[in-house]
């Protein structure tokens, strides 16, 4: 659809928002290498190795210490896949200091929630991707079905009854976030009054809705409840600050390749392409 | 004498004295001078009988015009930047020509030439207006410049130099005085840019004089990039492109063909190696000279220079150096090759290096072909190959990945059928990661090490949810105040980490991401769908287009000049195929006394004639014949590789430990029963794969009855070798080398085996019994980019077999030579192309079983490795020993900042490379 309000910017302009960023500059990285000290300098030297947490090797012969890696690793692939999606409306960032915590906001183009710009906080599971599907929670208990009154946490389950590695991807999580508002269901609901009058009383239900989108709005300039530096935090149109973020976006949007250009900083071909020849291109780059 | 009493008395101040004097009383004092001069110059015309003795006038003459010069170079530009009063006298009165020419009726020697030089030096560089805008002056100054020409004397040597380079300057800085250069005088024989051609025999000079000419000369390349007339001089008027290219030819031929390698760990020439070679420090300057002109100059220039490097210097001298005879021949021209390639930073001379390692052949075999195959030389020939494609595969060159690994994958035959698409498949959740490191051996496994080696250190890492047993070691909680969801959101539990671990990670990491933002330029994603696997034409491997096209401008460029002096009495206007063919004519001997170079001083063809080679080049073959008739053949042993390193471990490379060990070894010989090609070619093949890597060459096939006249007459190098020894004095005596030592011809069936014979040894050696299976056929598709033929047989080319081969010994090798295999190995991991990566790192992936994986090839180690340590009861201790040996070695390599080291190193202290890196970056 379109670009978000622009009087709405994520708190950091120096990351890029996670629909739009390009893989090379992802805010995963970022967030990654704090989590990854480059060389841990005040490493402590542990002097006996059994204080390491559970050294024993899993039935497959692989060291329980490795892990924690394949989990970040999960993740990030995760996330990368989130980006790829580009689903409409959707932004997601990790948390600065989980990677299981992603903070989202999502925007309400068209329908009974138009308007609604609401935030949320998605919970993956420690076991991931071998335990349960990973929970959203609203950070503002949204008025809707499946949405729980007092948690704000969305019923992801019925749309994953089983998390199954390699079938379901955290993206699919966020893109059925975005489906209950457009297409809304009221079985078994979470939330049984905002079924009940969805299904008796429409004017109502939706006069609720439009409150409850208010609501919402009128708390996004809000402190994030969380303090993370990577949540997400709405600030009112700055000209000093957002113009230039956004002159920066649109020079992007127009000429990626250019941009592409500029970063480039090795790397050799002379293969004309669809060709396997090496030395095919006829122009080589003597000019 | 005259200029350096001015030079002085400018240094004392006088131009300050000058200051408060009107400019009338100068003009009056000038011209007063003047008038005295000119008496002298009329009464004492040193051509008639003077009354006056000569020096005496002479020295007349110069007290006043260095108080004129003085004056002139003093006076300031008149109103509206037109000539200052003195400047117009002079220049009507032609002042400076009429001096030059009294100067020139004298006696003209050096010492005269000296002061001219110096006295225009000054001028021009001192002087406050413009002078060389006007013809009466500018026009001496090129009748002196060419006088100067053909000089000899050091010091005059160096002050034309000086003013040449001065005049650059100048030319640089105000590009309008050029067409004056152009026009100035028909005097200036037959090229019209006098300053260049003067330059040009200074090219390769050693010391300030050189330095001074190539900095003069790159500034009329910058030049040329905006003023066509310069370029299109410089293409067609002038040696510029030749000798600089030739002039590479010439002192390569100095280098010592001989390297004195310091240690066996040896294996490539850093800075502190060149440095002490005072004739490789000049060849590296000439290059980065060339290099620069490429950067700089006009297209056309870099065109024809491109060109003639290529057929000047690459073709004719550096692929007989690279097939000399001896291994330490060899080896020495490798590890040449791989610092010139470290050297260039200009792309368009990169493409030619690197389109001569692919493209080329020699003796019909590609460059590329013959490198990888020493690879697998047990020698350090061997390592100091390996060194050189770790360059090669830095480059992140699309075309060396093509021709080195990637064509071979393309096809997607190495893998079933239904595999392609698991090949872009993403490993969510590290199973081939964990694979790879379930292949640490115990002993190295992060539980068995002692402290401090394995420090560890905990990363931020937390759940969202409840504690695991993992995190309960110790626990920060970042928890949220108040989520009323009870979604407690536990933060900061800490896990301890390996903090060698973190480090790989972390290198792996820069290395991947700097690998993918360099592949971006490339054609395509090889990916297994582009491109398209069922489309994939080996096609024929051309010699460069570039090069056709670059030599035939080339070629029509020849300066007339030197088509007349050098090619004269020969038939004239072969098309330039025929002269490219002429410029492989390489069939002398090494050292053999034909001197092909030498002849076509008289536009005599350079006519090898078909003689015995010299008593010692016979001697070695006989020898080689011995080897390989004495024990290999027979034996058909040569596949064991381990033994070969073994070998070479104990340092012995004799014949008679060969045929010993080899004999001891039977084991293996019913490898090749089972092989269905006919016996003869198998002897051959093997004959030749022996020699590839017991002498690490690929031409000495023991046919010395082959040798075949050549016809080299009218070959155009030769012409330039003589041009540049006319030009350069230094150039002198310092003819092509390696244009005699050039290799034997093959007869076209020899060739045949030859190509063959490289690869033969790729699939031979190993053990593996599942070698047995990899059917000959494959034979006929490794020849290479030659062939035509399908790749219906599983192959992962000879790159991959080589080095998975030497990673099969690792615990064989010498520790280096592990060192410089993990490091490749890494470099090859860190590419982002579906194809190469599943290839390399994908578990999952299902391949043909004639083909080896990466993981096979670890798995075989690790079990040797295994039963090494349980086989010795010092093991562990040994184990630490080298692990803090490699540490205190990371740590010199930290204090040095050798980063490119400690890359390699930080990547083999791992052990293997694989790519859990991959995590800090997933791929798109």
């Amino acid at each position: 659809c379109s670009l978000p309000p622009f009087d709405l910017f994520l708190s950091r302009p120096d990351e890029e928002q996670g629909g739009h960023a390009d893989q090379k500059t992802s805010p995963a990285r970022t967030s990654h290498k704090k989590h990854l000290p480059p060389i841990p300098k005040n490493a402590v030297p542990i002097t006996k190795p059994a204080s390491v947490g559970t050294p024993s090797h899993l039935a497959n012969g692989t060291h329980a210490s490795y892990g924690p890696f394949y989990l970040e690793y999960s993740l990030m692939a995760e996330f990368t896949l989130v980006i790829k999606q580009k689903l409409p409306g959707i932004y997601v960032q990790p948390s600065y200091k989980s990677a299981l915590m992603w903070f989202g906001v999502i925007f309400i183009r068209h329908g009974l929630y138009q308007d609604g710009v609401f935030k949320f906080t998605v919970y993956i599971p420690d076991n991931y991707p071998d335990g349960e599907c990973p929970k959203l929670v609203f950070d503002t208990p949204v008025f809707h079905p499946l949405v729980d009154p007092v948690s704000g946490e969305l019923d992801v389950k019925r749309a994953f009854t089983k998390w199954r590695r390699n079938h379901n991807h955290i993206w699919q999580v966020l893109m059925y976030a975005r489906t209950v508002f457009y297409k809304i269901n009221t079985a078994e609901p979470l939330n049984p009054e905002a079924a009940v009058l969805y299904e008796k009383d429409g004017q109502l239900f939706k006069s609720k809705v439009v409150d409850g989108v208010k609501l919402c709005n009128s708390h996004l300039f809000d402190q994030p409840k969380v303090d993370d530096p990577f949540a997400i935090s709405f600030s009112p149109w700055n000209p000093a600050v957002h113009d230039e973020a956004k002159e920066r976006m649109f020079t992007f949007k127009r000429r990626p390749e250019e941009h592409h250009k500029g970063a480039q900083v090795s790397g050799l071909s002379w293969v004309k392409p669809g060709s396997t020849q090496p030395f095919s291109k006829v122009d080589s780059p003597q000019s | 004498m005259m200029a350096s009493v001015v030079a002085n008395g400018n240094q004392d101040g006088q131009s300050l004295v000058l200051n408060g004097v009107d400019p009338e009383t100068c003009m009056i004092v000038f011209k007063n001078h003047w008038a005295q001069v000119v008496k002298i110059l009329e009464k004492h015309d040193p051509l008639r009988s003077s009354s006056m003795h000569p020096t005496l006038s002479a020295s007349a003459v110069q007290n006043y015009v260095e108080h004129m010069l003085f004056l002139l170079m003093e006076e300031e530009s008149g109103q509206g930047g037109c000539m200052g009063p003195i400047l117009e006298f002079v220049v009507m009165e032609n002042v400076m020509e009429r001096l030059f020419v009294w100067s020139l009726r004298r006696e003209f020697t050096d010492e005269m030439k000296l002061e001219q030089l110096k006295m225009y030096e000054m001028l021009v560089g001192q002087a406050r207006q413009p002078l060389l805008h006007h013809k009466p002056i500018l026009r001496p100054l090129m009748m002196l410049l060419s006088s100067c020409s053909g000089t000899a004397a050091p010091a005059v040597e160096a002050e034309l130099v000086l003013l040449l380079n001065q005049l650059c300057c100048i030319l640089a800085k105000d590009p309008s005085i050029l067409e004056l250069f152009f026009h100035t005088s028909e005097d200036q024989g037959a090229t019209n840019f006098l300053i260049f051609s003067l330059l040009i025999p200074y090219i390769h000079r050693e010391g300030t004089v050189g330095q001074q000419a190539r900095d003069a000369l790159l500034l009329i390349m910058s030049l040329s990039a905006e003023n066509e007339r310069v370029a299109r001089h410089v293409v067609e008027n002038t040696y510029f492109c030749p000798v600089l290219a030739t002039g590479l030819s010439g002192l390569y031929s100095s280098l010592p063909t001989k390297l004195e390698v310091p240690n066996e760990e040896w294996h490539c020439l850093h800075k502190v190696d060149w440095m002490r070679m005072p004739s490789l420090v000049q060849f590296l300057n000439s290059l980065e000279f060339c290099n620069a002109v490429i950067q700089v100059a006009h297209p056309s220039i870099k065109d024809q220079l491109v060109a003639y490097i290529y057929n000047g210097f690459l073709v004719p001298v550096l692929a007989p150096a690279l097939h000399k005879l001896t291994l330490e021949e060899v080896m020495t021209t490798t590890a040449y090759l791989d610092l010139f390639l470290r050297s260039i930073s200009e792309t368009s001379l990169l493409q030619t290096f690197l389109s001569f390692i692919l493209l080329h052949q020699h003796e019909s075999v590609y460059i590329l072909d013959t490198l990888v195959s020493r690879i697998n030389t047990p020698f350090q020939l061997g390592t100091v190959s390996m060194a050189l494609f770790r360059t090669l595969i830095g480059f992140y060159c699309e075309d060396v990945m093509l021709q080195l690994i990637l064509r071979y994958l393309i096809p997607c035959n190495h893998m079933m059928l239904s595999q392609r698409r698991v090949v872009r498949e993403r490993d969510f959740y590290s199973t081939s990661a964990a694979k790879m490191l379930a292949l640490t051996p115990s002993c190295c496994s992060p539980d068995h090490s002692p402290p401090p080696l394995r420090q560890l250190d905990s990363i931020l890492f937390s759940k969202g949810g409840a504690d695991t047993p993992n995190s309960s070691n110790e626990q920060k909680s970042f928890s949220e105040e108040d989520d009323s969801s009870g979604n407690s959101c536990t933060i900061g539990s800490e896990i301890y980490l390996d903090v060698s671990y973190l480090h790989y990670l972390y290198d792996a990491r820069l290395s991947i991401s700097s690998c993918i933002r360099a592949c971006q330029v490339w054609s395509a994603l090889y990916d297994a769908e582009d491109p398209p696997p069922e489309k994939y034409q080996p096609g024929v491997l051309e010699e460069p287009k570039l090069e056709g096209r670059q030599t035939q401008t080339a070629l029509k460029r020849v300066p007339k000049l030197l088509v007349s002096n050098a090619r004269s009495g020969l038939p004239r206007g072969e098309p330039p195929s025929i002269h490219q063919l002429e410029l492989e004519w390489d069939d002398s001997y090494d050292a053999c006394p034909v001197q092909t170079t030498e002849t076509p001083v008289e536009g005599k063809p350079a006519h090898l004639s078909p003689s015995e080679p010299p008593k010692h080049i016979q001697e070695m073959r006989r020898t080689a014949i011995m080897l390989v008739k004495g024990s290999y053949i027979e034996e058909n042993e040569f596949q064991d590789d381990v033994m070969v390193y073994n070998l070479v471990a104990k340092k012995d490379s004799s014949e008679a430990e060969h045929a010993e060990e080899t004999q001891s070894d039977p084991a293996h010989a019913p490898l090749r029963n089972g092989l269905t090609l006919p016996t003869s070619l198998v002897s051959d093949n093997d004959k030749n794969s022996l020699k590839a890597k017991a002498k690490g060459q690929t031409d000495c096939n023991g046919n010395l009855q082959n040798a075949t006249p050549v016809e080299s007459g009218e070959d155009f190098l030769a012409q330039y070798e003589e041009l540049i020894c006319i030009l350069d004095s230094e150039g002198r005596g310092k003819r092509v080398k390696g244009d005699r030592e050039l290799n034997k011809p093959v007869s076209p069936v020899e060739e045949e085996e030859e190509e063959e014979m490289d690869f033969m040894s790729f699939t031979a050696e190993t053990p593996e019994p599942e070698k047995l299976q990899s059917p000959f056929g494959t034979v006929q598709r490794l020849r290479s980019g030659s062939s035509n033929r399908c790749y219906s047989v599983p192959f992962t080319g000879p790159f991959i077999s080589v080095l998975f081969s030497r990673l099969e010994n690792m615990l064989t090798n010498p520790l280096h030579v592990n060192l410089l295999l993990t490091g490749i190995l890494a470099q090859l991991a860190a590419y982002p192309q579906p194809l190469l990566r599943s290839f390399l790192l994908n578990t999952n992936l299902v391949f043909q079983p004639t083909v080896r994986s990466l993981y096979q090839v670890l798995a075989t180690v690790k079990s040797q490795i295994e039963e090494l340590s349980a086989s010795r009861l010092d093991f562990p201790e040994r184990i630490t020993a080298a692990q803090h040996w490699l540490l205190a070695r990371e740590a010199s390599f930290t204090a040095t900042g050798d980063n490119n080291r400690l890359r390699v190193k930080l990547q083999c202290e791992i052990g293997f490379s694989d790519r859990i890196g991959k995590g800090w970056e997933p791929l798109p």
